[in-house]
């Protein structure tokens, strides 16, 4: 049953208009942020060496596709999800608005099912997303940049080999995976409690927003900091820590999990006890 | 008897200008002088406190004349001092020597000898060179530039025929880097008044040599 709606669900997802402007939109705006990053890159690197410069001399470029991916990683965690969102919440709020959504009900589908493949769907489409973001950051940036060390600042000044720095890259869009899943996952969860298209956007950007404003904030509160879910969602910085702090990683990864299937089993109950009209 | 004061002064002038560099000094860079040409591989190691960076390889290579060239597929960050192998730097514009006697490096009896350059073009203001007189050698340098600090330079070399270091380990000083926010990462602590009572830092950086092939002039 199961397979079957999420099939149907995959189906109707990619058959909208909607998912292949979202996909577009997302494509298009990771071009902008390459060569912006291109051009900010070569500011930062000058920063960044500017108390080095009286010691050293340098050989080697900085400006390169590693310190790009790096940067369309630190950009991306806003419109991402926000897309994410919008495509993700509007599996549901169009099939209140078409009601196509009782014309399902007619059939003998269990409410929970129904409800659970899409929330499948959401998972399967956000982490496709997310390979195809990656691969398409990596393709462009060695295309046009090449390969090179990374250097990150991150308390102290960190450079990575070339090999390292890509390793580390996919491993941070691997945890990044996680927050735009549980990102996606919210988005439909509060679809199911707005039903509306519109309120359910901006439910769901202010959701992001807050989520995003709360990661910078730093409340001393050690519950706060280590379990709160907004502040889980830069753990894909850790990987650029020198000394990678995989018990934290492993920790924050597995709260993520917790907190999305914490979403879904509240959006399986309510969507079973909402009224469908 | 006009003539042949002011040919005594020449002589006299010239005299003491032939002796104001030290002769064992002057032995090193003789030696050095009969290199004109090397190639290295080079493996640097920086230790600073507030940087992270893994051991680096390059190739080295130098021509007499020439600006030592690095040939690497990393980023690598090369010491501003420390690579003047010739003393061609050091030598390169009129100095005065000043011999403050005997010091032991690393169980090896050197001589101490100050530096003072004789020429504004010079970039260093004084530099301390202990040589090795036995073996034609410097065994460790200080040197005191007028921009960018002060760098220690020792030199451990792989036997005692060696004219080329191995290794030499070269201490500077730096500047905690200071960083806008708005390119700070995740936790990124920014501490003002620790920052300034901490003050500058040293650090140093290890350059492993190996593979020399050295030509000597004919």
């Amino acid at each position: 049953m199961i397979i079957a709606i999420f099939t149907t669900e995959l189906y109707k997802l990619l058959k909208q208009a909607r998912t292949w402007y979202a996909l577009g939109a997302l494509l298009l705006i990771e071009g902008i942020v390459l060569f912006a990053a291109y051009y900010q890159g070569t500011n930062i690197i000058d920063i960044l060496l500017d108390n080095l410069k009286q010691n050293f001399y340098f050989e080697g470029d900085l400006v390169n596709g590693n310190l790009l991916i790096y940067l369309i990683l630190n950009t991306m965690w806003f419109h991402l999800p926000l897309i994410l969102m919008i495509v993700i919440s509007g599996m549901l709020t169009s099939e209140y608005k078409d009601r196509t959504l009782q014309t399902v009900m007619l059939q003998p589908v269990s409410r929970a099912a129904f409800i659970t493949g899409k929330f499948l769907v959401a998972i399967v489409f956000t982490v496709f997303v997310v390979i195809m973001m990656a691969l398409s950051s990596f393709i462009l940036s060695y295309s046009f940049f090449g390969s090179g060390d990374l250097i990150v600042y991150l308390d102290t000044l960190n450079f990575f080999s070339a090999d390292d720095a890509l390793k580390r890259l996919c491993l941070a869009y691997a945890a990044g995976t996680f927050s735009m899943v549980f990102f996606s996952v919210a988005s439909l969860t509060i679809a199911v409690i707005f039903k509306e298209a519109t309120k359910t956007w901006i439910v769901a950007a202010f959701f992001l927003i807050i989520c995003n404003l709360l990661v910078k904030v730093d409340l001393g509160y050690a519950i706060f900091d280590d379990y709160f879910f907004a502040k889980l969602n830069d753990t894909w910085q850790y990987f650029f820590y020198f000394d990678i702090d995989w018990s934290r990683i492993f920790m924050n990864l597995s709260l993520l999990t917790v907190y999305i299937i914490l979403f879904i089993l509240a959006g399986v109950f309510i969507f079973k006890k909402n009224d469908i009209g | 008897m006009r003539k042949m004061l002011c040919a005594f002064l020449y002589l006299a002038v010239n005299m003491v200008s032939a002796q104001v560099v030290d002769p064992d000094l002057l032995l090193v860079k003789a030696r050095m002088d009969s290199i004109i040409g090397f190639e290295a591989n080079l493996e640097l190691k920086l230790d600073v406190e507030f940087i992270n960076m893994p051991a680096k390889y390059a190739v080295m290579k130098y021509e007499k004349g020439k600006m030592i060239d690095f040939d690497s597929e990393d980023f690598v960050m090369i010491p501003r001092k420390g690579l003047d192998f010739t003393l061609g730097e050091l030598l390169k514009y009129p100095v005065i020597t000043v011999d403050r006697g005997m010091e032991v490096v690393n169980g090896v009896s050197c001589k101490m000898i100050n530096v003072i350059p004789d020429d504004r073009r010079a970039d260093f203001s004084i530099a301390a060179l202990l040589i090795d007189t036995a073996r034609n050698r410097v065994m460790q340098s200080e040197i005191t530039t007028r921009k960018h600090g002060t760098y220690l330079m020792e030199f451990k070399y792989r036997s005692n025929k060696d004219p080329l270091p191995e290794q030499i380990i070269v201490n500077f000083e730096i500047e905690k880097i200071r960083i806008p926010l708005s390119y700070m990462g995740k936790e990124a602590d920014v501490d003002k008044e620790r920052m300034k009572a901490e003050g500058p830092k040293t650090g140093s950086i290890i350059l492993n040599m190996s593979d020399y092939q050295i030509d000597y002039l004919q």
